[in-house]
């Protein structure tokens, strides 16, 4: 099988005012058909950026982007308008990711418009798309803003969804809603996958949604991935001292569990990716690190099925 | 809906309503010039020096000259009002332009782009008018433009700023992930978020232009086929001691003028500014 | 015996509006006792945060005005007082965290400065004692390099110190109550763990009334004694956190606590979703608030608005379905 989305050492870096900062540092990893992959990390790990490289929105560095097995990194103009219509994206920002001045129709019509349909096939297909998210035809007429947070959120993935794409890139799509309608678009997109076969790269800091919705992990720290796996494996048997302390973070709904588990708070911050450690990034907050760690820096190896730590003491 | 909504917020600033009735009245007392005095204003038809009230055929009097300074007042309100109004909409084009392509698409266009505003902000702009307009001649287009180009640059500032905050929002970005091109989501997508602050100053630079014209043409640099009320300021300067309303009347004109166009802009503030709806 | 901390009773707060007026707290009672957190849950426009912000007498008026109830601190009732001594009050008896640090702190004033004014103002300390207790205050909420830190400024911190600096701001007078409005949504997971550990150990150290704020039900389950669950401006249910997680009465904590997942436990095929969205103020419906989202509706629930009842003591809850049995 080949893979829908393939990552071959991706790296995305900007120059700023303040020096070089290396957002994404050699990112590798797949995604099947199908597949719902989670992206965690802590804010400045470079998760959102590296959502935003696979969308062509920053520029890629170096690296490879392959969208079934199309490289599609360095691609311009038509090449590129071809690819998008396999990757869509859904955005955090529910306020700011439609066009206060466009009308719902408008903006879910958008990426149809562009790709040449005629405007009675327009206007079929986004009934339909509205149907599909639970918003009713007539919402076409209105402005974003007589909706509420999670009623623009499905907009939102109606326009996602509009050319058929296989590929979602979901940048934090629930953070910014509440909890009763949280819960809302996440089996929204749960049934979208299960109707439709689309793929997910769900971007999220939330590891209850993420645990909920992926398949398969992937999990961040300063650029760089330093644990992938099952879901399953990555909460049962984590391997990299960061997934443990994210693990061991992240706030359970559940009094009970919450006490009876075992709790190592993280102690310091993100180091800056401006001047990012020398040797293993997460070095500086590690409870095992050695003398090796400043040196020399781990690579992905695989610790079982399907699953990869970057860690020397695994 | 959202018309009539904006419309209310409008209303609801006393002064702006005011200042658009009186504008409104301005602007019907130009456009009818020619049905009330169809004759030209610029032919003497009486004795000179007539005062407001002396002669029920004349309620405001005659100039120097003998000629009727109601129906100049009406013509030079025609010729004002188009001045104010093609200025500033030379000024918003080359503004929005200008200010757009930097915003949006920053690096070194915008670099250019603000090195030119700061360049033409340096330059004292009455003189700069006077000077296109003695240079080339005065005509009603060469005044136009000049003002337009004196007065371009805190328009393109502000589109630039509104572009620089619209270009990274969310729904740029779903656009650009689409493949629409760069054209396009300037002009459809970032242009209308952009608009209103921008309504609000293009209204401003209106009555700029006017004080403008009204000074170049009070400096006798005005085009000599149209009477504008600047230039009835200007021809009546001589007798300021004597029948001083000659001046006074015309620049009672441009002032009130000037400050109606002042409140309709920060009226269009008000209802424009969603930061302050619902107060 | 001494009087509770914190006792609010029937506390009710409006939004004067051009749109009209919205009860935004609508008969809010709740205790705080020693050493005690109580969580106040519920999504954004239920209330909770106006509450805090009825309770510190910081509502800003217009458009926000109490308009009944009395907030008990330690005893006196506090909405009759005139500003100036709520001023001595705030920071003294009742220290407030909020949501966003970043904003909390001045930026252009040093953190010595800021912890030192709060310092001075309250029992005073000359400049050079309050730049001791300062340091002293920095090293109780664990920021590393105390000394070198207190001529910083806000923008050379990271959120979480921010934050930090904040609690260290809020508890520099040793309040007996403290209300954290949801102290830790803006800092990342690690970071957290790390402030909710910190609230915690000097909650215990010093015997503080907690109000905790927040819409996370994990934070929640992490940190509070008792929750209050508010909906559209109302208490709907109160219970400690044992029972609530266990069997929630009122219908809406029930979907809540069904659409939060929980790692580590079987995973469910979907979340319990609550269908449609929070009503707003100005127009809720005519019975209980709740009813159009409602799975347990009855007629009786759309015309005639529940009481709160206490089925148990020390566990209230507002719903007729609820009185008929559980969920």
């Amino acid at each position: 099988m080949t893979a829908l989305l393939t990552l071959n050492n991706v790296h995305v870096h900007f120059n700023t005012a303040a020096g070089l900062v290396r957002a994404v540092n050699g990112v590798s990893l797949d995604l099947g058909a199908g597949e719902t992959l989670g992206l965690v990390g802590e804010s400045g790990c470079g998760k959102s950026t590296l959502g935003k490289a696979i969308m062509r929105l920053v520029p890629v560095s170096t690296g490879e982007i392959r969208v079934e097995g199309t490289d599609i990194a360095q691609l311009q103009g038509s090449a590129l308008t071809a690819m998008r219509r396999k990757v869509q994206m859904i955005f955090q920002d529910p306020y700011g990711s439609l066009n206060p001045r466009s009308t719902v129709g408008r903006s879910v019509a958008q990426p149809l418009v562009l790709a040449g349909w005629k405007p009675e096939a327009v206007a079929e297909r986004v009934d339909t798309l509205l149907g599909w998210v639970g918003l009713p035809t007539d919402a076409k007429q209105r402005y974003p803003h007589e909706f509420s947070g999670g009623q623009r959120q499905r907009i939102g993935i109606a326009r996602a969804l509009a050319l058929n794409p296989r590929l979602i890139v979901c940048d934090e799509p629930v953070s910014a809603l509440d909890v009763s309608v949280r819960a809302q678009v996440i089996n929204l997109l749960e049934d979208l996958k299960a109707e439709f076969g689309v793929s997910y790269l769900f971007i999220s800091h939330d590891l209850s949604v993420v645990e909920h919705i992926a398949d398969r992990v992937a999990v961040m720290y300063l650029g760089t991935i330093v644990e992938i796996g099952s879901r399953d494996r990555i909460w049962r048997q984590p391997q990299h001292p960061y997934t443990k302390a994210l693990l061991a973070a992240a706030p359970i709904a559940d009094p009970k569990l919450a006490r009876t588990r075992t709790r190592t708070v993280l102690q310091g911050e993100l180091p800056s990716p401006l001047e990012p450690p020398a040797g293993c990034p997460f070095h500086s907050r590690c409870p095992i690190a050695q003398a090796r760690c400043k040196t020399e820096r781990p690579v992905l190896r695989a610790t079982g099925d399907s699953a990869q730590a970057a860690c020397h003491f695994i | 809906m959202e018309r009539f909504a904006f419309l209310g917020r409008f209303a609801r600033n006393r002064g702006a309503l005011a200042g658009t009735v009186i504008i409104l009245l301005v602007a019907f007392a130009a456009l009818s010039a020619p049905v009330f005095f169809p004759t030209d204003p610029l032919r003497m038809v009486a004795q000179p020096e007539l005062w407001p009230g002396e002669d029920p055929a004349f309620p405001l009097g005659t100039d120097s000259l003998g000629r009727d300074m109601l129906a100049m007042l009406v013509h030079g309100a025609r010729a004002t009002l188009l001045i104010g109004l093609f200025a500033s909409a030379v000024a918003t084009l080359i503004g929005v332009s200008v200010g757009a392509a930097a915003g949006y698409f920053g690096g070194w266009i915008d670099e250019t782009a603000m090195r030119a505003v700061e360049l033409f902000q340096t330059i004292p702009n009455l003189i700069f008018v006077l000077t296109i307009v003695v240079i080339l001649g005065s005509t009603l287009h060469n005044i136009v433009i000049a003002i337009g180009i004196v007065s371009w640059t805190p328009i393109a500032r502000m589109t630039r700023a509104e572009f620089l905050a619209l270009r990274d929002r969310e729904f740029v970005q779903a656009c650009r992930s689409m493949g629409m091109g760069d054209f396009g989501i300037i002009v459809r997508e970032i242009l209308p978020n952009a608009l209103p602050p921008v309504i609000v100053l293009s209204s401003l630079v209106v009555a700029g232009a006017i004080l403008f014209e009204s000074a170049v043409s009070f400096l006798g640099l005005g085009d000599p086929n149209i009477a504008s009320w600047g230039r009835l300021v200007g021809d009546g300067r001589e007798l300021i001691r004597s029948s001083w309303y000659i001046c006074a009347i015309p620049g009672v004109a441009i002032m009130v003028t000037v400050l109606c166009l002042n409140l309709i802009g920060d009226g269009l503030n008000d209802a424009l500014n969603p930061k302050l709806r619902d107060r | 015996m001494a009087a509770v901390p914190l006792e609010v009773s029937d506390l009710r707060t409006t939004l004067f509006t051009r749109r009209g007026e919205m009860k935004a707290v609508d008969g809010l009672s709740l205790s705080v006792g020693a050493g005690e957190t109580v969580a106040l849950v519920g999504e954004s426009g239920c209330g909770k945060s106006l509450s805090a912000l009825s309770i510190m007498r910081l509502l800003p008026d217009p458009p926000a005005r109490i308009v009944g109830g009395a907030v008990k601190l330690n005893g006196r009732d506090i909405v009759p007082l005139s500003e100036e001594s709520m001023l001595d009050i705030r920071g003294k008896e009742i220290g407030m965290i909020f949501q966003d640090p970043m904003s909390a702190l001045n930026p252009v004033a040093t953190i010595e400065k800021q912890i030192a004014e709060v310092v001075m103002a309250h029992t005073g300390l000359g400049r050079f004692q309050a730049r001791a207790r300062a340091h002293e205050l920095l090293e109780q909420v664990g920021i590393p390099d105390a000394a070198r830190r207190l001529d910083a400024y806000p923008h050379q911190l990271s959120g979480g110190m921010c934050q930090r600096v904040v609690i260290a701001m809020a508890i520099a007078c040793s309040p007996s109550v403290l209300i954290a409005d949801e102290p830790t949504t803006a800092l990342d997971v690690t970071v957290q763990a790390q402030v909710l550990t910190l609230l915690k150990r000097l909650q215990a150290e010093a015997g503080m009334a907690m109000i905790f704020i927040t819409h996370d039900l994990g934070v929640v389950a992490e940190t509070a004694d008792r929750v209050v669950v508010m909906y559209a401006g109302r208490k709907v249910e109160e219970a400690a956190v044992d029972d609530l997680f266990e069997a929630p009465l009122h219908p809406y904590t029930a979907g809540l606590i069904g659409a939060t997942p929980v790692p580590g436990a079987v995973r469910a095929e979907r979340l319990a979703d609550i269908p449609g969205m929070v009503p707003p103020l100005n127009a809720l419906p005519p019975g209980c608030a709740f009813a159009p989202r409602c799975p347990r509706a009855m007629d009786r629930c759309r015309t005639e608005r529940p009481a709160l009842t206490e089925p148990r003591p020390g566990r209230r809850v507002a719903c007729f379905a609820a009185e008929k049995g559980p969920t």
